[in-house]
């Protein structure tokens, strides 16, 4: 329960700061948060949430998987290719997506956590080779997708677009999993304190393989969904999906380092980027500062997560302290350095 | 075998087996002997029965592409294959694909040389960077013609020339038929490439040149151009935003037409309708133009050439100057129109649902050889 408590705590920023940015928009930029505007924002913010808790899953594990962009290129030209425009080929194709993307996922899992090959080699190596498939596949040439899947991925229930309600479905089933079962909880531990998890008998190392299949499982779902919004989704598609899903990991306060994490703030991030992105395109701001904006974000987010705050300010407090023992005018200092400071002292003595 | 050997042996074969997963799809030498008898008739120029600038003297052609996989560069290649056939002097044709990566496009033209390429074709993708490879090949002897990319430098120096069109034409049609569409009033939307890309900016200048004759016309929002890498999702974010921005929207340009076809939903999301369109011709956007104007009348379409052929005289220059045969008068290639919804002329809009939507119906290749280079022969649309 603590431990629920602690990640919906670590959620609160993104999720604050998504609700701010849409009053923002509101205010500054109404067209940006109109009807229509918000409906054709959200399909693609799915999609980005949807491959983002893939990647969340891995970097939860210590790793960081740059084969996004491989497995939704070879995705999409599955989904496209296999069927040729004829929907009834279509559920096949599917399967044969689910089925690569799981097996490069395993693969690239069992190079990281069995052979010990650094994540980013194993997954930089794995997007290349997934990026080969996709050229032998389709010799270079991009083709439409069938209407079936358009007009799935494309449509509304009850006025709510399809991919907006998977990704809230597949959301919520992946962080129940993570929560609430035996499986996820010794997910996440094997992520916090790898040493640990050997020491209570985890078998780590099946934590990690099973982290990149099931990223690979989420890559190819956010995949044929994209597939079916563009229609014709190009060759290298996946190529603009890579910084922004870890931009989303980053925002939603997964720790680089892995353990913490929240697929369902992830998801909360991607929404936030997106519609940053809206909210920066509606302004009319140059394209210069469209990428500032993004990194500006991006950079916020990595203060707020990843900069030891707490050990900064307790250095600065027993810095303080002891200047001011030294100078003999500890009377003078504000007291509540004073208290932190021996906050600090009596918990370095434990 | 320890451990860590163990771990650099299979890192090592990860890198091998990555390095042949790219390598396989590079530098696929086409080998396209044209073959055929040369019946050279004493006295001419050029081979009897061939073009005048295939000269006598066999040669062995290479074409170095710096990208090679889309739809545009492969029915291109289509079309050079297509040219190099009609000269029995070349006795071989190599083809080499850079995959977008600047160094690999550099070392393949090192080997088109040391392979004994007489005359080199380039489409150098990164400009100025493969100057230096070029003027190599040119010193080296080889016939040596970049084409459509200006790689800097200046013919007779750095290569034997370079074949050039000029961007700037095409949007100056697309404006001056905005200008009749739109009666000389209305808002457009300009959407580009990559940030500073050299063929939008100069769409950019020649379509507000156009443009300006019409004080009407304005060209709203980002300015040269929105941004899009030629990406369906990217242009459908682009245009989610623009819609949602302006109320009004007469006419969208674009050099990527596909693009906007693939992106239609964002006006469906939007319940607007896709206005005035001009841009280069996609068979995909002229059968979406063919389905959707019974009810949207709005959308009319104007499309430039996508210039495929372009690359044959490129061969043709290449060629005639390495076995002896008659230049082609100019080495500046004009945009023309192609489509045109409002006049019909000099075609009226062309949906051919037999062809694949990544098919370009400007290009001189056959439907059948069209296909063959997309590598749809099984097609059947």
């Amino acid at each position: 329960m603590r431990s629920r408590l602690r990640v919906s705590g670590a959620s609160v920023p993104i999720v604050a700061a998504t609700i701010g940015l849409f009053v923002v928009s509101a205010v500054f930029e109404p067209d940006s948060v109109r009807h229509s505007a918000i409906l054709g924002m959200l399909p693609l913010a799915a999609v980005l949430a949807i491959l983002a808790m893939g990647q969340t899953l891995v970097i939860q594990q210590g790793g960081i998987d740059l084969s996004v962009p491989g497995m939704v290129s070879l995705t999409l030209v599955l989904v496209t290719h296999y069927p040729g425009g004829n929907s009834s080929r279509l559920a096949v194709a599917i399967v044969l997506a689910f089925v690569a993307t799981i097996a490069a996922g395993l693969l690239s899992g069992f190079i990281v956590s069995y052979v010990r090959v650094t994540p980013i080699v194993a997954t930089l190596g794995m997007n290349a080779v997934l990026y080969g498939f996709v050229l032998q596949i389709s010799g270079g040439n991009p083709t439409s997708t069938t209407n079936a899947l358009s007009n799935f991925a494309g449509g509304r229930v009850g006025g709510i677009p399809t991919a907006v309600i998977i990704a809230v479905v597949l959301a919520a089933i992946t962080a129940l999993i993570i929560k609430r079962t035996v499986v996820g909880r010794r997910f996440e531990a094997v992520g916090s304190s790898l040493l640990g998890a050997r020491a209570a008998g985890v078998e780590a190392r099946r934590y990690q393989l099973a982290a990149y299949a099931c990223a690979g499982l989420l890559y190819c779902a956010g995949a044929i969904l994209l597939g079916g919004i563009l229609g014709t989704p190009n060759l290298f598609q996946g190529d603009s999906y890579l910084l922004p899903s870890v931009a989303a990991v980053v925002l939603g306060g997964t720790s680089l380092l892995g353990g913490r994490g929240s697929v369902i703030a992830t998801a909360v991030a991607a929404l936030f980027i997106s519609q940053l992105d809206q909210f920066v395109l509606v302004l009319g701001a140059s394209n210069g500062v469209q990428n500032l904006v993004d990194a500006g974000a991006l950079g916020i987010g990595l203060a707020i997560y990843s900069v030891p705050w707490r050990r900064f300010r307790r250095r600065r407090d027993e810095g303080g302290a002891r200047s001011a023992t030294r100078s003999g005018q500890i009377g003078s200092e504000p007291s509540g350095s004073v208290s932190a400071g021996a906050t600090v002292a009596s918990g370095s003595q434990k | 075998m320890g451990k860590a050997q163990r771990t650099f042996a299979v890192a090592l074969a990860g890198v091998v087996a990555v390095a042949v997963a790219a390598c396989g799809t590079a530098g696929s030498s086409g080998g396209a002997s044209s073959g055929g008898t040369n019946a050279a008739h004493v006295g001419s120029s050029h081979v009897a029965g061939a073009p005048s600038w295939c000269g006598r003297k066999k040669i062995v052609f290479g074409l170095a592409d710096g990208f090679g996989d889309n739809n545009w560069r492969k029915i291109t290649v289509g079309e050079a294959r297509a040219e190099a056939a009609k000269c029995p002097s070349i006795t071989k044709f190599v083809y080499t694909d850079g995959q977008g990566n600047t160094q690999e496009a550099i070392s393949q033209i090192h080997s088109d040389v040391a392979n004994g390429v007489n005359a080199l074709v380039v489409f150098p993708d990164a400009g100025k960077a493969v100057l230096p490879a070029i003027t190599q090949a040119y010193k080296a002897g080889v016939v040596t013609v970049p084409y459509r990319v200006f790689p800097g430098g200046k013919a007779g120096v750095n290569y034997d020339a370079y074949i050039s069109t000029n961007f700037a034409q095409a949007g100056e049609l697309w404006g001056n038929w905005l200008d009749k569409a739109l009666h000389c009033k209305g808002n457009v939307i300009n959407l580009g490439g990559p940030p500073a890309n050299t063929q939008s900016l100069a769409e950019y200048q020649g379509l507000k040149k156009a443009t300006a004759k019409c004080p009407g016309i304005h060209i709203i929002g980002q300015t040269p151009y929105y941004v899009t890498n030629w990406d369906p999702a990217q242009t459908q974010k682009v245009l989610t935003a623009v819609l949602a921005k302006y109320p009004k929207i007469n006419a969208i340009t674009t050099d990527f037409g596909a693009a906007l076809a693939s992106s239609a939903s964002a006006f469906t999301q939007a319940g607007r309708k896709i206005p005035a369109v001009a841009t280069e011709d996609s068979n995909q956007l002229s059968c979406m133009r063919q389905k959707d104007v019974k009810t949207d009348p709005q959308f009319q379409l104007f499309t430039v050439d996508s210039q495929n052929w372009m690359v044959r005289t490129a061969v043709d220059w290449a060629v005639a100057k390495a076995t002896g045969g008659k230049l082609p008068a100019s080495t500046v290639v004009p945009q023309k129109p192609f489509e045109n919804s409002l006049t019909g002329k000099p075609h009226p809009v062309e949906c051919d649902p037999s062809m694949p939507p990544d098919a370009i119906l400007s290009s001189h290749l056959s439907h059948a050889a069209q296909l063959k280079a997309l590598g749809q022969t099984g097609f059947k649309g």
